[in-house]
């Protein structure tokens, strides 16, 4: 029990962290179901982040409302984003999310009110774990939920394939802008968390090296599964204390160890870290190659 | 008149840094499809080593750059082997791809960092002679010179190569279609091999030439051209080798011309961001891009 | 299928957190002399790695030579390295292990001042003495008791500066360049504006730059335009070459003084920028040129060690270090935080790189600022 005590003492924050992290990975898995590859997250989790501590510290608003409202505002944007931005497709969509999240950045860098550079200081330190982990549950069930409704299914279909989607009769602009809108919502409510508690947010923790981190969590993770990117979150949020743990030195080599388990992850679990739990000779969710290789 | 004079001069200059950095970049992706993101960790190395060949190993720059350029083509062969050759064939392989590449930027990153160190090093003074001439209130270097001839060399050269070129017309055929130009008898992984080649040799070199005319170079240079060097691509249309040179003179351009008709430059990357966001959702190929768009 | 690959999802978390805790079940040890763990929370990766870099060197140059006087000096630092990955995150966990962990006497870092705006607080909590030795925004020390810093912030040496640039140079109108999106560059910028509005000195244009911008051409063209006296320049040293050198090739003459703030204070700018560098002035907190026989030695250790001279970075861990031993020394106990914290605000006149050190009343360092000028490719102190 002392040890127990003693881990939480240490790695508690680092217990917070992954919970805000999953979070923001389901934000993207939600867009990523859709077949959508965006790197705006971050920034969703930014407009969050940051309406929900500028009414808490300037304006006065209980914990709660501010979190929703900001959650409520980065669904908003994601919604405007989503309607001209969903047109385009990969890569551009990709670049499209990714010049959306530099504008934010900058934006808020320009800002008195965000506090600019030094960032936005002094917010009340309100998010506690079990509130973090109590929005993981819900978060996680409800996606669970969704993939089995029709909404999932059509996220699933237009991922396959979009154009036979479209033509099969579902409304793709419609779906796409779904998951996406869903998937601000998210992030901004994860952002609201991220900004109590921490007492400080500063628009470098919104950068596009973020949006890349969680990609990562998604991919390592595993995209087939719900779950596969809360796992993802967990394993790559808690890596370098497990690296420190194993005694490997701080600095370039740490870095290069980093580097290497992610492209061992890639290389060899096709489908993420999930794909572990996975019983040889069960088919995978995947596509065969074959299919694959007509697709381009 | 001399101030905008002087102006459109630096714009046409970091336009065509731009320039040349972004066209490795676009050639792997007119052939894959896949965004190689650890080509700005190829850039970084490339000027890095050539400092520590003239520096340390004492060679002229005539022999450290071409050594510099092939080590970086090396680089290029063993990221296509290791994190693009074994992905191939994947479902997710424009996403995985996307990660693998990351991963291998890491690890670069972390070379250059325990190789090199963390500091901002320069070429010993008088590596180049640099002359400057002046005009009135105008000032051109003939570095800047040399670094604007090149990349239009380049352009007129490797458009060149990749019409007329029995290689060229290979890499051509591999990036329309990679089945018939193996049923035509085209050793595919070979071409794509040899792109690797070129695109993180011609990686290598800019990152040399940027390294000489800025006088500064650390492991983490890469990082602060790799956004601009995505959005050049998307400007100019990805794959098309004119199209970068082109994008990179007209992202620079934005960049300077912002800055001398607001008069400020806090605004500087956004309204560069906000228009790349525009170009993508007006017109999504590029401004130079292939009429027939990829989906990617 | 899918509740199988839960359920196992579940056991692999369970499994991964029981590594996290075994990797921390094996410290302890005992002592005969007076042993003082000190916890170094500095950025060894990430943007700030070079000044995580050589903060360490200086850092060790001063644990090894304490440790060769153990017999005089009847104390020992085991020095604890850790990477905070210049993010916030990391430097949160980095102080959780150094406080609940490694349970050292006191913390010295961490290197940028975002990071510290968070860690800071978790110690305070703690009641764990931190030392920052690079943080320069405002409000850390601020944050409680237990926060000391040694780094003079740009709120002293800028004004000094200015003052000296007004009466000495002549200078009553400037342009001010500044990054803005870093907080020790931004912080810098409110210092110099500060400054200047009560010098009376006027701002002709301000521009901006983001990190790791190697182009500053558009930015100085528009300055040169506009005709100031002198450039007023909040970067670091990695900015702040480039910005001198593209200054000169665009033809702004050495007339026009370029002004810095502590980011100059570095050989970096003489190896880097080297003969545009001429005639740089810059406020600092550390003068290296003082021929002070402890700085003097400090500096030929340094580059005899590592082959490079130091920077003021190094100056200042260097410095911190032996701060952090005087402050265990007095209190006579490595683990009573309460006693280290005391002594370490009884600090007085301590002779160190920096000059006679004390700590203001609000835990800030206390030492008279330098104003330096670059002349013959070196550091000189200003009108000397």
């Amino acid at each position: 029990m002392e040890a127990l005590g003693q881990f939480f003492a240490i790695y508690g924050s680092l217990v917070n962290f992954i919970g805000i992290n999953a979070l923001l990975a389901l934000s993207l898995y939600l867009t990523l179901a859709a077949g959508q590859l965006s790197l705006g997250s971050a920034a969703f989790a930014a407009i969050g982040g940051y309406t929900a501590g500028i009414l808490t510290m300037k304006c006065g608003f209980p914990f709660l409302l501010s979190v929703a409202i900001g959650s409520i505002l980065s669904g908003l944007v994601g919604l405007v984003i989503g309607l001209p931005v969903l047109r385009l497709r990969g890569v551009f969509l990709a670049i499209a999310t990714l010049s959306f999240g530099e504008v934010v950045r900058i934006i808020v860098l320009n800002l008195d009110i965000t506090g600019g550079a030094q960032g936005l200081v002094g917010i009340p330190n309100l998010t506690k774990t079990w509130g973090i982990y109590l929005t993981l549950a819900l978060a996680g069930y409800s996606i669970a939920r969704l993939r089995r409704s029709r909404a999932g299914w059509c996220f699933e279909s237009i991922r396959e394939d979009e154009t036979a989607a479209a033509a099969m009769g579902i409304n793709t602009t419609y779906y796409k802008t779904l998951a996406f809108t869903l998937g601000a919502l998210l992030a901004g409510l994860a952002g609201g968390l991220y900004a109590h508690l921490n007492y400080i947010i500063t628009p470098r923790e919104f950068g596009f090296s973020v949006a890349v981190d969680l990609l990562i969590y998604n991919i390592v993770g595993g995209v087939r599964c719900w779950y596969g990117p809360m796992l993802g979150a967990f394993l790559l949020t808690a890596l370098p204390e497990i690296l420190r743990g194993t005694g490997v030195a701080a600095g370039p080599v740490r870095m290069a160890a980093n580097g290497l388990i992610l492209l061992l992850v890639i290389l060899f679990l096709p489908n993420g870290l999930v794909s572990v739990f996975t019983r040889p000779g069960r088919p995978q969710a995947g596509l065969p190659p074959a299919a694959v290789a007509e697709e381009v | 008149m001399d101030l905008l004079a002087q102006q459109l001069i630096n714009g046409l200059f970091i336009g065509s840094v731009y320039g040349l950095f972004a066209v490795g970049y676009t050639l792997v992706f007119g052939v894959l499809d896949i965004l190689n993101l650890a080509h700005a960790a190829v850039f970084t190395l490339g000027g890095l080593l050539a400092l520590w060949l003239v520096e340390t190993a004492g060679l002229s720059l005539w022999l450290a750059f071409p050594a510099s350029v092939l080590a970086c083509g090396v680089l290029g062969l063993i990221l296509d082997r290791v994190a693009f050759a074994p992905l191939r064939q994947r479902a997710d392989s424009n996403f995985s791809g996307l990660i693998s590449s990351i991963a291998m930027a890491i690890i670069f990153e972390s070379a250059a960092l325990g190789l090199f160190g963390a500091r901002t090093v320069r070429f010993p003074a008088h590596t180049v002679s640099v002359h400057i001439w002046r005009w009135g209130g105008i000032s051109i270097t003939s570095l800047q010179v040399e670094i604007v001839a090149v990349a239009l060399l380049l352009m007129v050269g490797l458009t060149q190569f990749l019409n007329r070129a029995r290689a060229g017309k290979a890499i051509r055929a591999v990036a329309e279609n990679d089945r018939t130009a193996r049923l035509l008898g085209i050793h595919v992984d070979g071409i794509i091999a040899f792109t690797f080649f070129i695109s993180s040799a011609l990686g290598g070199a800019a990152g040399i030439l940027f390294g000489l005319y800025f006088d500064s170079l650390s492991p983490d240079m890469g990082r602060s051209i790799e956004l601009k060097g995505l959005a050049v691509i998307i400007l100019g249309g990805m794959g098309s080798i004119p199209g970068a040179i082109i994008g990179g003179l007209a992202f620079g351009l934005s960049e300077v011309l912002t800055v001398a008709i607001t008069g400020t430059s806090n605004l500087r990357d956004a309204v560069a961001f906000t228009v790349l966001f525009a170009v993508l959702i007006l017109r999504p190929s590029g401004i130079f891009g292939r009429r027939k768009m990829r989906e990617a | 299928m899918r509740s199988n690959h839960c359920r196992s999802g579940v056991l692999a978390t369970l499994f991964l957190a029981f590594i996290l805790l075994s990797g921390q079940l094996c410290t302890g040890a005992a002592a005969a002399v007076l042993e003082a763990k000190i916890g170094l929370a500095l950025s060894m990766t990430g943007g700030a790695a070079a000044y995580g870099a050589t903060q360490k060197q200086g850092a060790q140059l001063a644990v090894d030579e304490i440790n060769a006087a153990t017999g005089a000096a009847g104390i020992k630092v085991v020095p604890v390295f850790e990477d905070d990955a210049s993010q916030p995150q990391q430097g949160i966990t980095v102080f959780n292990k150094f406080i609940n962990g490694d349970k050292v006497a006191l913390i010295i870092g961490p290197t940028l001042s975002n990071t510290a705006q968070v860690t800071d607080r978790i110690a305070q909590q703690a009641g764990m003495p931190v030392l920052a030795v690079s943080n320069t925004a405002k409000g850390i020390t601020e944050i409680g008791d237990y926060i000391f810093r040694d780094s003079l912030t740009e709120m002293i040496v800028i004004p000094y500066t200015m003052k000296i640039a007004r009466e000495k140079l002549g200078v009553h109108k400037v342009a001010v360049f500044y990054g803005n999106d870093d907080a020790f560059t931004k912080g810098g910028y409110d210092a110099f504006k500060k400054a200047l509005a009560d010098a009376h000195i006027e701002i002709v244009t301000e521009q901006t730059f983001a990190k790791g911008d190697r182009d500053f051409s558009p930015q100085l063209t528009q300055i040169k335009g506009k005709n100031p006296d002198a450039i007023v320049v909040s970067a670091l040293v990695e900015e702040a070459s480039g910005i001198v050198i593209q200054a000169r090739q665009l033809g702004i003459p050495a007339s026009i003084p370029i002004i810095g703030g502590n980011g100059f204070n570095s050989p970096a700018l003489l190896a880097n920028a080297g003969e545009a560098a001429e005639g740089v002035m810059m406020g600092a907190a550390w003068n290296a040129s003082s021929i002070l026989p402890l700085n003097k030695k400090f500096v030929e250790a340094f580059t005899a060690k590592y082959g490079h001279p130091p920077d003021q970075f190094a100056a200042q861990a260097y410095a911190g270090v032996y701060l952090a031993c005087e402050a265990v020394k007095r209190a006579g106990s490595a683990t009573d935080h309460k006693a280290i914290r005391k002594a370490m605000s009884e600090i007085k006149d301590l002779d160190t790189v920096l000059g006679k050190f004390s700590f203001t009343p609000e835990r800030d360092a206390d030492h008279t600022p330098v104003v330096q000028v670059v002349k013959g490719g070196k550091f000189a102190v200003f009108g000397e």
